[in-house]
C-alpha cells in the first residue's frame, strides 16, 4: 500500500520507557534516594501497519501490551523511540494545528467536559478552539444530539448526568469538529449493554457518514465484533495478528464448538470431548481443533444425531486462548 | 489571537460555572474583608510607633497595601487557578486532551481557569489604592497612571512565568504542591516595600520570586519614586522570565512526550 491510499502509515514502531527499579522495603526506599536504578522497558517492540481510509480496526491486547502507548504515539502525544509514523500525512508528534483539527482522542476513563456547566457550552468552547464555523458547528451538534438521544440531557450541568450519557456526551463534544481520524481508548468502558450498544452505532454512523477511520481500543468484545472487520493484535508489544476478525478465530483458537441435537436426550457423550453445555436433547461439545472431523464423523456413526454444526469458539474465547501464550509468534 | 480569544472564551464559561455557586461570593467578601482590617491594624500597629518605614510614609504604605491586596487578587483569580490545574492534570494524565487541540499548549494551560470571585480582591485593592492616592493628594498625572499600570503587567507576567517555571517541574517531579504552598508565604514579604528588608533578602524578593517587581515596584509608580531604569529592568527582567518559562514548558512537554528521556 503506497502513502498515498493510507491514511495511517505506522513502520518498525518501538517505544521504550526508562522506569525506575527498586526492591521492596524501607530501605531499598532509602538507597533508591541516593542511587537510582533503571530497567528499559519494550512497551511497543516493532510493530508496522497501514489503516486505509474509512476503515474501522479494533485494536486488542491485555492491559500493559501497549495498545494506549501506541494510541498516543498515533494522536502526538508521545514520541516514538524508534520508527515512522504517519497520520493524514503527518508526522504526529510535530503536533501541527492542521494535523490536530483533523484528529480526535478520546479516552473512556478520563473526561474533558467542564463538570459544573451543561454540556451544550463546552461544546461551545470546543468550537470556538477548533474554529468550526458557526453553521456547519450548529448542524453537526444537532445531528449528533439526535443520534444519540442527547435532546434534555445537553442543557444539564454534566455533574448530573449518569456514567453513560456522560460518555455519550463526551463522544460527541470530541467528534463535533468532524475529525477524519479517530483514536477511542475503551470508549465503553464501566457502561452497561444497552448503552455500549448506543455509542457502537454511534461510531458505525459516524465512520459510515464521514468516512472517518477509526481505531478502537476495548475490552468488549462485542464493541470489536461490531464495528471491526479488521484486528490489530499486540501482545507483549509485538504485533501478534492482523487480519480479519474471523481469520483470527480460524487461526488462533484451539478447539471448535460441535453442537448436536440428540434424538436420544439420554446419550452421554462425555467420551467425545468436553461437554460446556447440555440443554435437553442439545449438547455443546468442546473439541480439539485438529479432531475436529474425527470426532463428527465418530459421532454421527456412533449416535442418533438429528442435527449437527461445527463452529469456531466465542471470539473472547479465542482472545483468551491467544494471551495465555506466553511464547510470541 | 489565539491568546485573548482563549482567555476571553474560558472567562466566559469559568463564569458561567462559578455563577452557581453564589456562596462562594458572600464567603469570599467576607475573607478579602478580614484580611483588609488585619493588614489595616498592621499598619495602624506599626505607625503608632513610627512615623515612616524605610522611608515610606503611612499612606504610602498604604499604597503598597492596596498592590499587594490586587496583584494578590489577581494572582488567585487567573494564575493560581490555572497552574492548580495544570499539576492535577499533569498527575491525572487529563493534560493529553489539552495537547490534543489545535491551539499554543502554553497559552492554554494558561488560560483554562479562573476563580471569579476572587476578583473582588482586586476591586478591594483598588478601592484601597483610590483612597490611598486620594489621602497622598499628589494628583496622580497620565504618565503615572500609564507607568503603574504597566508596572503592573509587568509584574503579573513576571509572578506567572515564576509560577509557570514551577509548574512545568511537575514534569519532572510529580508532586511540586509544597513549592506553590511555599509560594504564598513569599508572597506575604511584599505586604511592605521589599526596601525594608535586609539586603540579601531583598535581591530574593527581586529576582528569586519576583514580588518585588509585583508589589513594590507599582506601588513606586504612584507614590513618585519610580525611575526610567527600574521600569527598563522590570520590563528586560519580564522578557527574560517569560523566554525561560517558554523555553522550559517546551522541555517540559518534550520530557512528557519522551522526546528526551
Amino acid at each position: 500500500m503506497s502513502i498515498s491510499t493510507t491514511t495511517i502509515h505506522v513502520k518498525d514502531l518501538r517505544k521504550t520507557y526508562v522506569v525506575p527499579e527498586r526492591d521492596a522495603g524501607l530501605k531499598a526506599a532509602i538507597r533508591s534516594l541516593v542511587r537510582r536504578t533503571s530497567r528499559e522497558v519494550k512497551a511497543v517492540d516493532n510493530i508496522s501497519f497501514d489503516v486505509a481510509p474509512g476503515e474501522v480496526v479494533g485494536f486488542l491486547g491485555p492491559n500493559g501490551a501497549g495498545k494506549t502507548t501506541t494510541l498516543k504515539m498515533l494522536s502526538g502525544l508521545l514520541y516514538p523511540t524508534d520508527g515512522a509514523i504517519s497520520v493524514l500525512g503527518h508526522v504526529p508528534s510535530r503536533r501541527e494545528k492542521n494535523f490536530l483539527r483533523q484528529i480526535t482522542l478520546v479516552m473512556g476513563q478520563r473526561n474533558q467536559l467542564q463538570w459544573d456547566i451543561p454540556a451544550i457550552d463546552s461544546f461551545e468552547l470546543n468550537r470556538a478552539i477548533y474554529r468550526i464555523p458557526e453553521a456547519e458547528f450548529k448542524r453537526t451538534r444537532d445531528d449528533f444530539i439526535e443520534l444519540l438521544d442527547l435532546q434534555g440531557l445537553v442543557n444539564k450541568p454534566v455533574r448530573n448526568l449518569s456514567l453513560g450519557e456522560r460518555m455519550k456526551m463526551e463522544i460527541a463534544g470530541a467528534l463535533l469538529h468532524r475529525p477524519k481520524v479517530l483514536f477511542l481508548d475503551e470508549p465503553t468502558i464501566g457502561l452497561d449493554v444497552t448503552m455500549q450498544r448506543r455509542i457502537r452505532k454511534f461510531i458505525a454512523e459516524y465512520n459510515h457518514r464521514y468516512s472517518a477511520t477509526v481505531l478502537l481500543t476495548s475490552h468488549y468484545m462485542a464493541d470489536v465484533e461490531a464495528l471491526c472487520r479488521r484486528v490489530i493484535v499486540i501482545h507483549h508489544g509485538q504485533l501478534l495478528f492482523d487480519g480479519e476478525l474471523s481469520a483470527l478465530a480460524r487461526r488462533f483458537a484451539a478447539y471448535k464448538t460441535i453442537e448436536v441435537t440428540l434424538a436420544d436426550a439420554s446419550a452421554d457423550l462425555g467420551v467425545y470431548g468436553e461437554v460446556v453445555e447440555k440443554d435437553a436433547g442439545k449438547v455443546k461439545l468442546r473439541v480439539p481443533k485438529a479432531e475436529t472431523s474425527r470426532i463428527t464423523a465418530r459421532l454421527l456413526a456412533d449416535v442418533e444425531v438429528t442435527d449437527l454444526s461445527v463452529e469456531d469458539p466465542p471470539i473472547e474465547d479465542v482472545i483468551e486462548t491467544v494471551f495465555a501464550q506466553e511464547a510470541v509468534l | 489571537m489565539d491568546l485573548f480569544r482563549l482567555f476571553w472564551l474560558y472567562l466566559r464559561v469559568s463564569v458561567m460555572n462559578e455563577l452557581q455557586y453564589r456562596v462562594n461570593f458572600f464567603v469570599q467578601v467576607f475573607q478579602s474583608l478580614l484580611a483588609l482590617i488585619t493588614g489595616l491594624v498592621g499598619l495602624a500597629l506599626v505607625f503608632s510607633h513610627t512615623n515612616e518605614l524605610g522611608g515610606w510614609s503611612r499612606t504610602e504604605l498604604l499604597v503598597v497595601m492596596g498592590v499587594h491586596i490586587l496583584m494578590g487578587g489577581v494572582i488567585r483569580t487567573v494564575i493560581q487557578p490555572n497552574m492548580e490545574r495544570l499539576m492535577s492534570d499533569v498527575q491525572e494524565g487529563t493534560l493529553d486532551y489539552a495537547l490534543t487541540k489545535p491551539a499554543d499548549s502554553q497559552i492554554l494551560v494558561s488560560v483554562r481557569q479562573f476563580r471569579i470571585w476572587q476578583t473582588i480582591d482586586i476591586v478591594m485593592g483598588l478601592l484601597v489604592l483610590l483612597v490611598a492616592v486620594y489621602q497622598l493628594q499628589l494628583g496622580i498625572g497620565v504618565l503615572q497612571t500609564l507607568s503603574f499600570v504597566v508596572a503592573l503587567l509587568l509584574g503579573a507576567l513576571m509572578i506567572y512565568s515564576f509560577w509557570l517555571i514551577l509548574t512545568t517541574a511537575a514534569f519532572w517531579v510529580v508532586r511540586v504542591e509544597h513549592v506553590l504552598e511555599l509560594f504564598q508565604g513569599v508572597y506575604q514579604a511584599g505586604r511592605w516595600p521589599v526596601g525594608i528588608y535586609p539586603a540579601w533578602l531583598q535581591t530574593g524578593l527581586t529576582f528569586l520570586v519576583p514580588v518585588a517587581f509585583a508589589v513594590t515596584v507599582p506601588a513606586e509608580a504612584l507614590t513618585g519614586r519610580l525611575t526610567l531604569q527600574t521600569l527598563l529592568g522590570a520590563a528586560a527582567l519580564s522578557a527574560l522570565l517569560l523566554v525561560l518559562a517558554r523555553w522550559i514548558w517546551r522541555t517540559g512537554l518534550r520530557r512528557y512526550s519522551g522526546a528526551s528521556a
